[in-house]
């Protein structure tokens, strides 16, 4: 793949394949839709990785402290995971259809606007759809993490704690977040590289659309791939796309591992 | 009188707490019950408009079920992804919680650079690997072959095993435990048997659910090299429905979907007690 990336590439064996230098990437880097992809994506991750994990920590808080019925609270929130993206990806699709279930709520149900919005055909409506399917799917996965991570938390630190009078927040604050700071990594390097490998949600909601304004790194690749054929041009794009969650994980790693000093 | 008042707000806490819990798990479920729903009615009455969410009794039935059962062959189907899941779990599990176990503890020289090879593994867009991964499983002759799937999801979910691991015996396993046993002439396999394997259940039940859903949702790979119908997993078979007619009888996904979730349920609700505070014994931290 790295050596496609500097060829003008072409499938078939009769065809050659010049070799072109910084060209692809040249192409790439000078692309708009390129540039408007890679914006998307990182405004994706930005939205949806740090909120999957505060609410897929608190449910799995919430649901640790619960009794009662547990089992009923721990299978649902994990159901989202196990149903298949393209399945769910339709679902949302279908739910914020111009005829779907978000428009008959606002438009029937409750009578707060006039007539139907149409959620995907513009930019940032149809990536809000697409992030909130993307964290809607994520906290379930975000749970079944945190939920592991705090069974080792000690627990007698708490009671120490409860002697010293500590309060709800001083313990999340000075004893667990503390203690899963390892999976707090985790979680942030595995979503962060996730959120740039997304590929179903856009896919299935927009394709891309309207006129590739929707358009993430993955999808993009994928329609230079398979639809334009330009395999120098995605296997470039891929390059870069690599090196960038590439530089965002040791980023990464570095401000945990500051934390940690401190 | 401070200490009702502690009790108040305790209850008040609870209430809250509840109140939250459920609000969220409504919002969980219902795109699911709306696929289950729309399993159980006529294709056409799927995405009407207004939505129907509430349909009569008399309008369910069973007959996307019926219909996936008489005319595929769902339970070689499911019994082919059962097989690949099990392996690549056990598998996954074994080898990912001794690497775990080696990068955590063991002195190896360049062992953070063989780690970060192992996490920039995970870097590279799945999309672009499939290709030369096929090079690779027919130069093998894994082609066409349950093992070759199994093979290479096994080596897929061991990067992502063993970060969460890793992470986890580093954070919450006291190395004053294991120094104990060596002191009693254990050794650095004694302290991964009776140490890392007991302490660290919770996190190992986390990735082998993780990774037991594996080969329910990834198509990509399984759909590139699962080519005969008495071999394929769910999601290539489920995925045929997107393309054997020009519209897709969307009750007849919802369906097989549906019966596709209810094995990794089970395997879930089995291991999920590893969650349930005050099972694994607390760690001694120094």
């Amino acid at each position: 793949m790295f050596i496609m990336s500097f060829f003008d590439w072409n499938i078939g064996f009769q065809q050659s394949s010049p070799y072109i230098g910084l060209e692809n990437y040249i192409d790439v880097l000078t692309d708009p839709i390129a540039k408007r992809a890679i914006v998307n994506t990182f405004v994706y991750a930005i939205v949806t990785v740090p909120l999957q994990m505060i609410f897929g920590l608190a449910v799995a808080l919430l649901i640790n402290g619960i009794k009662k019925f547990g089992i009923i609270f721990r299978l649902g929130y994990y159901l989202p995971v196990i149903t298949s993206w393209v399945v769910v990806a339709l679902l949302f699709r279908y739910i914020f259809a111009n005829t779907g279930l978000m428009n008959y709520f606002l438009v029937d149900v409750l009578k707060i606007v006039d007539g139907p919005v149409s959620w995907l055909s513009s930019r940032w409506s149809a990536l809000a759809s697409a992030m909130l399917l993307g964290i809607w799917k994520g906290i379930g996965w975000n749970m079944i993490i945190f939920l592991a991570a705090l069974q080792a938390v000690p627990r007698n630190l708490y009671e120490a704690a409860d002697v010293d009078g500590a309060n709800r927040f001083q313990k999340f604050f000075y004893i667990t977040l503390p203690s899963i700071k390892g999976t707090i990594t985790f979680a942030l390097v595995m979503l962060a590289i996730g959120a740039f490998n997304t590929y179903t949600p856009i896919a299935i909601l927009t394709g891309g659309n309207p006129m590739h304004q929707t358009e993430v790194v993955l999808t993009w690749m994928y329609f230079q791939t398979f639809d334009a054929l330009n395999m120098g041009y995605s296997a470039a794009l891929s390059m870069i796309v690599t090196a960038i969650i590439m530089i965002i994980t040791v980023f990464l790693f570095g401000i945990t591992r500051r934390k940690k000093v401190a | 009188m401070k200490t009702k008042n502690y009790r108040l707000r305790s209850l008040l806490f609870e209430i809250f707490k509840y109140t939250v819990t459920i609000l969220g798990l409504l919002i969980m479920i219902i795109p699911m019950y709306y696929m289950i729903i729309s399993a159980l009615k006529d294709n056409a009455t799927t995405f009407i408009y207004p939505p129907n969410l509430f349909p009569r009794l008399s309008l369910l039935d069973f007959r996307n079920f019926i219909y996936i059962l008489e005319n595929t062959i769902f339970f070689r189907y499911l019994w082919n992804t059962l097989i690949v899941a099990f392996i690549s779990v056990i598998m996954s599990a074994v080898f990912s919680s001794l690497l775990a176990y080696a990068f955590a503890r063991l002195h190896i020289p360049g062992k953070k650079v063989i780690f970060a090879v192992i996490i920039s593994i995970m870097l590279v867009p799945g999309l672009a690997l499939i290709v030369p991964q096929f090079e690779l499983a027919s130069m093998f002759k894994l082609t066409n072959k349950l093992s070759g799937v199994i093979l290479f999801y096994t080596a897929w979910t061991i990067p992502f095993s063993t970060f969460l691991l890793k992470g986890y015996i580093e954070d919450n396993i006291s190395k004053e435990l294991d120094e104990s046993i060596y002191v009693d002439g254990g050794s650095p396999f004694t302290v991964y048997r009776h140490i890392i394997i007991p302490m660290a259940s919770p996190s190992i039940a986390a990735v082998s659910i993780l990774n037991f859903l594996f080969p329910f949702e990834e198509l990509g790979w399984s759909q590139a090299i699962l080519k005969s119908d008495e071999i394929r997993t769910l999601p290539v078979a489920i995925s045929m429905f997107f393309r054997a007619h020009s519209q897709t009888d969307w009750g007849y996904v919802f369906a097989m979907t549906t019966m596709a979730m209810i094995p990794v349920v089970i395997f879930y609700l089995l291991l999920q007690k590893y969650f349930v505070t005050g099972l694994s014994s607390g760690s001694i931290k120094g």
